[in-house]
């Protein structure tokens, strides 16, 4: 091969890996774009649910010794039920005509749920199990890490069944309905606060699955975690489309890509300034994002 | 004084307004009239800059102000009321148009006292209008806490503090009773003395009939008619699009 | 005597951010990005001190001049997106500011040690106090002197024209464009005085704790800077200072004996604050209240 093919082998190496460690923030994309979809509201502790999901899943892992695709199963009931708690702590009884106290009592969240989970771990990171972390398929000229490619696999698979339960049973279709005509749809007899209430049991769920994916790719978790996924999420959310699940798939693919070859480029201290940058060539250029419509703007 | 030039703005595939053309004389209250979703508030929005047209071009006293920003157009001498009222509701009912004071006359008085004057400078000016709208005694009172009429009076109060020389009405007699229409025609009276050209859009017939010079008339975002009350109500044209169904 | 000058130390400079914070939010704009613009004035302060050898006064009024300079060219794209699109590019560029000097590497030989800037180890040795003999005390009545100004001049913008055309913006752009109002030169003009107070906060931080670094600039202090106005109301600056002194003070410091769990109380508390106050612990009501309160003891 050329001397030029060497050169690119390992940049595309790393965007690759990249964008399969993307559908993780593609995952956390989602869950704040489809609350922002039907509450109009952003969740802050979104994130830092996930990774208390995860470290909640870690008693399955410690105690009961059960197989890492259990644990990642318990992570996301765990987090099912932290975003319940969330909706009932920081929204459901703040009017909705105050988007300053929802965001700040979602802020107050994020701090809680990270200061539990340091409390409960004295701070010090825990083992993660991951699946398949020794293989390496070898497509030459790149290769695919097994836990990676795992972590892709379970990331379509959640989305599938998401995109399932929303667009193929009556819950997602009062959801979107909601969404859509909030009035409407309470005209049609299908309660707000109820289908607030699942949708972020549906969204914890599939963040507490994105959650336990950052624990086995990076092999530990940490409180840490948290606010770093809540930038890239958000970020992701932004590109991608406020409101938009596709949007956010993609983004979060892009964002991952990206990142992970600028990391190869520049070093893990300055990979997030061009991130930021990405986000506001966007934000200058297309401020709807990907899939967005201009509407969507206030 | 105001001229549309074949205006149109179209949503998509809706022609919300089709090719207006239209001139509003300097002193005359000029009605626009027409059924709901005929354009009149689309027109309203594109004079006062907040949406961009699609083609066509306005023109006030001789300036093209298409597309210009809202502030340019009250700053060229246009301010108008909302269909929705629109106002400032945290601030007190003074401070409402103590925030509308941006006419040329205000810009002349310097930088400092205009910006960073305190209290009193404010609620002298605004107390000739206070009266005007028969609100001096809530001077001090949050806009959101004042009755419904007092509201819709106080937005068209705010919209005259920028001292306009074209005032756009949108529906100003929306959710009113006889007693308070029959008010605002004697307010809007007042106003055409001072010398005040009005455009009112308006659904309510008794006070477009009662108060206006000229009516035009659309539908469909398209101009079906135009002339004095008197031939619109006999227009036959006008009775079937809308007189008709409204019944008045 | 320290403790309680430490104190007002912390709180003085905290005051400023939340102010900072507070002009921006008037016009209904929330600005995560007020922490990049402190960090800017922190480090820029820093370094006129340390590396070219100013008096902190100047030193301070240059740094806070060059926040406001970001801050206006922040401003003018920031007009572009509103809500959470706003929280959300104002976050990430506190974030990249912060990762800035993060990478930021800039120092010379003074004496027998290397000061200034390097990267993740911080910025050390900003000793500009102590080398001209200041006591806490001194330093202290320094920042509130500050404190005094910034939140007096705000006070007085509250209550003039200004006020209520921020104000105005904050709550219906539409209407307030319809008056006649210049939405961007409004919402940009928030954003300088804005950047402006928060670089001047940064630069009194960075003399205090005599070392800065990358981390102290995170998501966490622009949440702070926000949660400031909001808990406090935003009716009044006095609600930005209540809202520090029960934080700082209260929270942070009163509640030392808690050791690492007040976090875990500070996150519970503004949960339970927004719950039951949404529109801040000390709104628009509470600051009538209050104002009858002296009115009746006056009489």
């Amino acid at each position: 091969m050329s001397d030029f093919w060497w050169e690119v082998i390992d940049p595309i190496q790393s965007v690759l890996d990249g964008m399969m460690f993307g559908s993780i923030y593609a995952l956390i994309g989602i869950g704040f774009t489809l609350i922002f979809g039907v509450m109009h509201k952003i969740n802050l502790a979104y994130a830092a649910a996930s990774i208390g999901g995860a470290y909640a899943s870690l008693a399955a892992f410690q105690v009961l010794d059960a197989p890492a695709i259990v644990v990642f199963l318990c992570a996301a009931a765990a987090s099912g039920v932290i975003g319940y708690l969330v909706y009932i702590c920081c929204f459901r009884f703040i009017p909705t005509a105050m988007p300053l106290a929802t965001l700040m009592s979602s802020v107050g969240m994020l701090i809680l749920i990270d200061e539990v989970v340091v409390h409960a771990t004295a701070g010090m990171p825990e083992p993660y199990p991951a699946m398949f972390d020794d293989v390496m398929i070898d497509l030459e000229p790149f290769w695919i890490r097994g836990d990676l490619l795992m972590i892709f696999a379970l990331s379509v698979i959640a989305m599938g069944i998401l995109l399932y339960i929303l667009y193929r049973t009556r819950l997602g279709i009062a959801t979107r309905a909601v969404a859509q005509q909030p009035s409407a749809a309470q005209l049609c007899g299908i309660g707000q606060q109820n289908t607030n209430a699942v949708t972020f049991i549906i969204t914890g769920a599939l963040g507490g699955l994105a959650g336990a994916m950052v624990g086995a790719s990076v092999g530990i978790l940490s409180p840490l975690l948290a606010l770093p996924l809540t930038v890239k999420g958000l970020i992701v959310t932004v590109i991608g489309g406020l409101g938009s699940i596709p949007g956010a798939i993609v983004a979060g693919l892009l964002v991952g890509g990206f990142e992970n070859v600028f990391q190869y480029f520049r070093g893990v201290t300055e990979r997030d300034i061009y991130v930021m940058l990405l986000l506001f060539v966007f934000l200058t250029f297309r401020p709807q994002g990907l899939f967005g419509r201009i509407s969507s703007r206030d | 004084m105001l001229e549309l030039r074949n205006l149109s703005k179209h949503f998509g595939g809706v022609k919300a307004v089709d090719d207006l053309t239209l001139t509003v004389n300097e002193g005359e209250i000029f009605g626009l009239i027409g059924p709901n979703g005929s354009g009149k508030s689309t027109t309203v929005n594109l004079i006062c800059g907040v949406f961009p047209t699609t083609s066509g071009a306005v023109l006030f006293e001789g300036r093209d102000i298409t597309d210009a920003p809202s502030h340019r157009v009250v700053a060229a001498g246009i301010t108008r009321t909302f269909q929705n009222i629109r106002l400032f509701g945290d601030l007190t009912v003074w401070q409402n148009l103590w925030v509308s004071q941006n006419s040329a006359a205000e810009r002349g008085k310097g930088w400092f006292g205009r910006w960073l004057g305190g209290d009193r400078v404010g609620r002298g000016d605004a107390e000739d209008l206070l009266k005007f709208a028969g609100l001096e005694h809530r001077s001090g009172e949050l806009a959101r806490n004042l009755a419904f009429g007092e509201q819709r009076r106080l937005e068209m109060a705010r919209a005259l503090a920028a001292q306009p020389r074209l005032l756009l009405l949108d529906e100003p007699a929306a959710g009113m009773n006889a007693e308070e229409v029959s008010q605002l025609a004697a307010r809007i009276k007042a106003l055409r003395k001072y010398g005040m050209t009005i455009l009112l859009v308006e659904h309510v017939m008794e006070l477009v009939m009662g108060v206006t010079d000229r009516i035009a008339v659309l539908n469909f975002g398209q101009k079906i008619a135009e002339g004095a009350p008197a031939e619109i109500r006999e227009n036959p044209a006008v009775r079937t699009a809308y007189l008709g169904t409204a019944d008045a | 005597m320290d403790f309680y000058y430490g104190m007002a130390q912390l709180i003085g400079v905290h005051t400023l951010l939340g102010l900072s914070a507070y002009v921006v939010l008037l016009t209904g704009q929330v600005s995560m990005a007020q922490a990049g613009f402190f960090a800017i004035g922190a480090y820029l302060g820093g370094m006129l001190t340390v590396l070219a050898g100013w008096h902190i006064v100047p030193a301070m009024l240059l740094a806070a001049a060059a926040s406001a300079v970001v801050a206006t060219i922040v401003g003018f794209p920031a007009l572009r997106v509103k809500g959470l699109m706003l929280v959300v590019a104002t976050l990430a560029f506190g974030e990249a500011v912060r990762i800035f000097w993060f990478n930021f590497d800039y120092q010379i030989a003074k004496g027998n040690i290397q000061v200034g800037p390097l990267g993740g180890e911080g910025f050390k040795q900003i000793r500009y106090f102590p080398e001209n003999g200041w006591s806490t005390g001194e330093v202290a009545i320094f920042i509130w002197v500050w404190v005094v100004i910034v939140m007096a001049a705000i006070w007085w913008m509250d209550r003039s024209r200004v006020g209520s055309v921020l104000r105005a913006v904050g709550e219906d752009e539409l209407a307030a464009q319809s008056v006649g109002i210049n939405l961007t030169a409004v919402k940009v003009s928030a954003m300088t005085i804005g950047g402006f107070i928060a670089g001047l906060g940064g630069g009194i931080y960075a003399h205090y704790t005599t070392h800065i670094e990358h981390l102290n600039f995170g998501v966490i202090l622009a949440t702070f800077a926000i949660a400031y106005p909001i808990l406090g109301g935003l009716s009044s600056v006095i609600g930005v200072l209540i809202a520090v002194i029960f934080i700082q003070g209260f929270l942070v410091e009163v509640l030392r004996f808690m050791g690492d769990w007040r976090n875990l109380l500070f996150g519970a508390l503004i949960v339970l604050a927004m719950n039951v106050r949404p529109d801040g612990l000390f709104d628009a009501r509470a600051t009538r209240t209050i104002r009858r309160l002296f009115g009746r003891q006056d009489a």
